[in-house]
């Protein structure tokens, strides 16, 4: 028998367990269209607010050597236009689709959630660990286990039938007991890593940062032993699945997370490093190796790392 | 390509008039295609995507026009000051025999270094430049000496007073040319491509949108249709890629990614 990347995640069935990840080409129907047709299994929207949002000035994303410096700053068009893409692209595509949000208050997070539940995605990822907008919202909520719980609690209420995820940051005390949280707030999956810091770049001539923001959070190659770590600690710790997110730029890399313990693997800033091709390339490294070693389905491998 | 961010000394500045001005640089890549662009960075201000207006014996020129509040900082800026750049990105004109350029306003920038190597190679091609007025056209000296150029003003303060796209079929047949270039106003751009598809011809067309990371991982540059990124797999794109998208004319997106409606 040939080998199977297919996957089901909750109760969906998924062509691939590679996802794009929040924040990247996450915008429109048509862009999300094009990365589900390169071979990923689902699509992440970028976190979308209640109302639009433009984020912060340019410079906002830098590469260096092993990996990105991000401050988007959460620009988004906000949930009602974003609603409109998420039907686009049902109608588009099989793929699935999670739709990706945040708020400013635990409140605004169950609004967003009950306006994106309307138009009816795979799932609703809650971005509740954005180190870019510290300034505006406070602390990074994803630091504090009451806040997460607040927030699950409040977003499961509002999301009705669609399952949610929680995105958690390492920032925080204890990430096993944040998943702890998560778990027994109701939440039906946990997304893992965001993205890593703050960090900074400066440059020697002007002798500033360059980022708009000075700031900004760390993503790519350099961050994949963090996530890693994270998310076999996660998997380790609770029975929700993981959507595992970090620097996975190859097909050993996901490998690795999956044997971590992830459910899925999720991919934003490799789409810098090998462009759109990173998806169908990741989906035939998968099945290469699965052949030679006469593997049926990647659950044979899912969390081997713990045993 | 030099995705990363560094900053390079301005060796020179030339002010075509006082909201209009050209910055040279040291060239820092060895490859740069016509169409391309870089992105400036104004240190403590703002960075924004300009297509390469020229490169010549090793200096790179940008060309600017003071359009809102980056674009009128820009003009401030001085010989031997400091400016971030990142580039160049995109997809350029490709170089072909016996062809016609045809730009509008501050789309004329690209088609200046694409005339520059397309007479290097000793190629055939005329030129169609319009714009409001005289001084809304970038490099009136050069286009007139390096091609046959027809100038069109909506104030007729040089050449014809009209619209370029009256000029192209008269133009295509008497000098039997057979490839089009165009960067100009969206509107125009939208009739030189109804006027190429008429006349059964090959088009390379610049386009723009709201632009921040120039490296195809933001999205905020996507069209509607086929979903490609202008910074990446554009700014120019050919006559299929062109066709494909559905949004020309329509709308366009703002720095939230919010649709817009616009004709420009
Ligand atoms: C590929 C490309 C090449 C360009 N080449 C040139 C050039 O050679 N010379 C030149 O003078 N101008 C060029 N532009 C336009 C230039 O980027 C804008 O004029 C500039 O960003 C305006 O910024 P502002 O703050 O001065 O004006 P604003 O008041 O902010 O905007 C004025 C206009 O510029 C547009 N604009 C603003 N920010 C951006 C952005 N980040 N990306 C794209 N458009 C934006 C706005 O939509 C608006 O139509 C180019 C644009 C693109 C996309
Ligand atoms: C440019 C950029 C924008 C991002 N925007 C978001 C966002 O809006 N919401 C979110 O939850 N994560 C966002 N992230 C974080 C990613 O989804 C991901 O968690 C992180 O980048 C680590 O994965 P990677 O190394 O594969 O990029 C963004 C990352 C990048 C590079
Ligand atoms: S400007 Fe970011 S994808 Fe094109």
């Amino acid at each position: 028998m040939k080998p199977d990347i297919s996957v089901t995640f909750l109760t969906k069935k998924m062509s691939s367990p590679l996802v794009l990840a929040s924040g990247v080409l996450g915008l429109t129907a048509d862009s999300m269209k094009r990365v589900l047709d390169a071979g990923a299994g689902a699509v992440t929207t970028k976190s979308f607010s209640m109302e639009a949002r433009k984020g912060h000035p340019c410079p906002t994303i830098l590469p260096f050597e092993n990996g990105l410096l991000n401050a988007v700053g959460l620009s988004n068009p906000g949930a009602e236009e974003m609603n409109k893409e998420i039907s686009k692209l049902r109608n588009l595509s099989k793929g699935l689709i999670f739709a990706s949000i945040f708020g400013k208050t635990p409140e605004e997070f169950g609004r967003t959630a009950a306006l994106a539940a309307e138009s009816e995605p795979d799932l609703i990822e809650v971005n509740v660990s954005c180190p870019n907008v510290e300034s505006e919202f406070g602390t990074p909520f994803g630091a504090s286990f009451r806040d997460v719980e607040a927030i699950t609690k409040i977003v499961k209420h509002a999301a009705g039938a669609v399952p949610v995820s929680i995105k958690l940051t390492v920032h925080c005390q204890s990430l096993s007991k944040m998943a702890h949280v998560c778990e027994e707030s109701g939440a039906d999956a946990i997304t893992a890593i965001n993205t890593v810091g703050p960090g900074m770049l400066i440059d020697t001539g002007v002798m500033k940062p360059v980022l708009a923001n000075k700031v900004g959070g760390v993503s790519g190659p350099a961050i994949f032993p963090i996530a890693l770590k994270a998310v076999w600690e996660i998997a380790g710790t609770v029975k929700l699945p993981v959507i595992a997110t970090g620097g996975v730029t190859t097909t050993d890399d996901a490998l690795q997370m999956i044997m971590a313990g992830a459910s899925l693997v999720s991919i934003g800033s490799a789409v810098y490093y090998k462009d759109l091709d990173v998806f169908s390339n990741i989906n035939a490294g998968l099945l290469d190796w699965m052949t030679e070693r006469k593997m049926k389905n990647l659950q044979e491998i899912r969390g081997k790392a713990h045993e | 390509m030099s995705d990363k961010m560094k900053t390079y000394p301005v060796v020179d500045v030339k002010t075509h008039h006082p909201d209009m001005k050209s910055f040279y640089f040291t060239q820092i890549e060895e490859q740069i295609h016509p169409g391309q662009f870089f992105n400036l960075w104004l240190p403590g201000v703002d960075e924004k995507p300009f297509s390469v207006s020229d490169v010549y014996q090793g200096i790179m020129e940008i060309t600017i026009k003071a359009v809102g509040p980056f674009t009128r900082a820009f003009m401030n800026v001085k010989r031997g000051d400091l400016i971030g750049i990142r580039g160049p990105f995109g997809q350029g004109f490709t170089l072909h025999q016996h062809s016609l350029l045809i730009g509008g306003g501050m789309g004329i920038v690209p088609l200046h270094y694409l005339a520059r190597l397309l007479r290097a190679k000793g190629f055939h091609f005329e030129v169609i430049l319009g714009g409001r007025s005289e001084k809304d056209i970038p490099f009136v000296t050069e286009f007139s000496e390096w091609a046959p150029t027809t100038f069109v003003t909506e104030d007729g303060s040089i050449g014809y007073q009209g619209l370029v796209t009256q000029f192209i079929k008269e133009i295509i047949y008497r000098s039997k040319l057979s490839h089009i270039y165009s960067s100009g106003p969206e509107g125009m751009l939208i009739r030189v491509m109804e006027e190429a598809a008429g006349n059964g011809l090959d088009y390379e067309i610049s386009f723009e949108r709201y632009m921040k990371c120039g490296i195809g991982i933001c999205g905020q540059c996507v069209v509607d249709g086929s979903g490609i990124r202008l910074c990446k797999e554009g700014p120019v794109l050919n006559r299929d890629e062109a066709e494909n998208v559905t949004e020309w004319g329509m709308t366009h997106r703002n720095a939230a990614g919010k649709r817009e409606n616009k004709l420009s």
